[in-house]
């Protein structure tokens, strides 16, 4: 079975290449969230194999957001794996922080699913199922 | 990675691509105001964080398409606002100068994003 990826970014071209990449190249299931406080939510609630969470948002960042997914019971032990500008990349310490490893923007789509999943010690267990698997929203 | 999979992704990033190329557009009109606010001794601190926010986005979004060095020049934007308060005009302005010909040859492009390096 595929696994299932959250994508939390409130621009939407990442939301939608990530999405694409995700899914057409590494056969995951996607679900996508637009802020720090709807990811928290939507996660609690489908319980994604692994998260992925942009830095820089409005309201809810991404350092808040992460502390919050730690706190919380169902989401604690969802790897969760940062996704930053590269100017941003070297200043907080996100690992120590409860995050799994760092994505740098601008990501490669073609490249994305092997980042995850050597991050996240993965086979590639998500792919070639892609074509018949549909995201949920 | 197949080739009809290659086609999948080339195809819908060129979809997503098409959608967000007004906005990209809009967010460099952002950069240029506030690069013109900076030669003129009138920028204020709402300019500039619109104008970080607007070159973070284009940083982002235009690598993913396959416009490296577009992205590569409002990562630039991005780290010379991220300095300090008072960026060197100079350099802004030459940065942002720089980006709009870089815009003007994605839009000059057959519309398919080259490919990345890696």
């Amino acid at each position: 079975m595929a696994k299932t990826v959250l994508v939390i970014d409130d621009d939407r071209d990442i939301r939608e290449v990530a999405k694409a990449s995700l899914e057409l190249v590494g056969g995951f299931i996607v679900i996508v969230a637009e802020s720090g406080i709807r990811g928290v939510a939507v996660a609690q609630e489908a319980k994604p194999d692994a998260i992925i969470l942009d830095l820089m948002m409005p309201d809810l960042d991404g350092q808040q957001t992460l502390s919050q997914l730690k706190r919380l019971p169902e989401t604690a032990s969802i790897p969760v794996i940062m996704l930053t500008a590269k100017v941003q990349a070297d200043k907080p310490d996100f690992v120590s922080n409860g995050a799994a490893g760092l994505l740098v923007k601008p990501f490669d789509p073609m490249q994305l699913p092997d980042q995850v999943c050597g991050i996240l010690g993965w086979s590639a267990a998500g792919k070639d199922v892609g074509r018949n698997v549909s995201a949920k929203e | 990675m197949s080739a009809p999979k290659n086609d999948d992704i080339r195809s819908a990033l060129e979809r997503v691509w098409q959608n967000s190329r007004p906005e990209a557009i809009s967010r460099f009109a952002t950069l240029k105001r506030f690069a013109e606010k900076l030669r003129s001794g009138t920028c204020d601190d709402v300019s500039r964080d619109g104008a970080l926010l607007a070159a973070h986005r284009l940083s982002g979004s235009l690598g993913m398409f396959g416009f490296n060095e577009a992205s590569s020049c409002a990562a630039k934007i991005e780290a010379l606002l991220s300095d300090g308060p008072t960026p060197d005009g100079e350099v802004m302005v030459s940065l942002v100068e720089r980006l709009r010909m870089l815009l003007e040859e994605t839009q000059t492009s057959s519309g398919e994003p080259e490919r990345h390096d890696s």
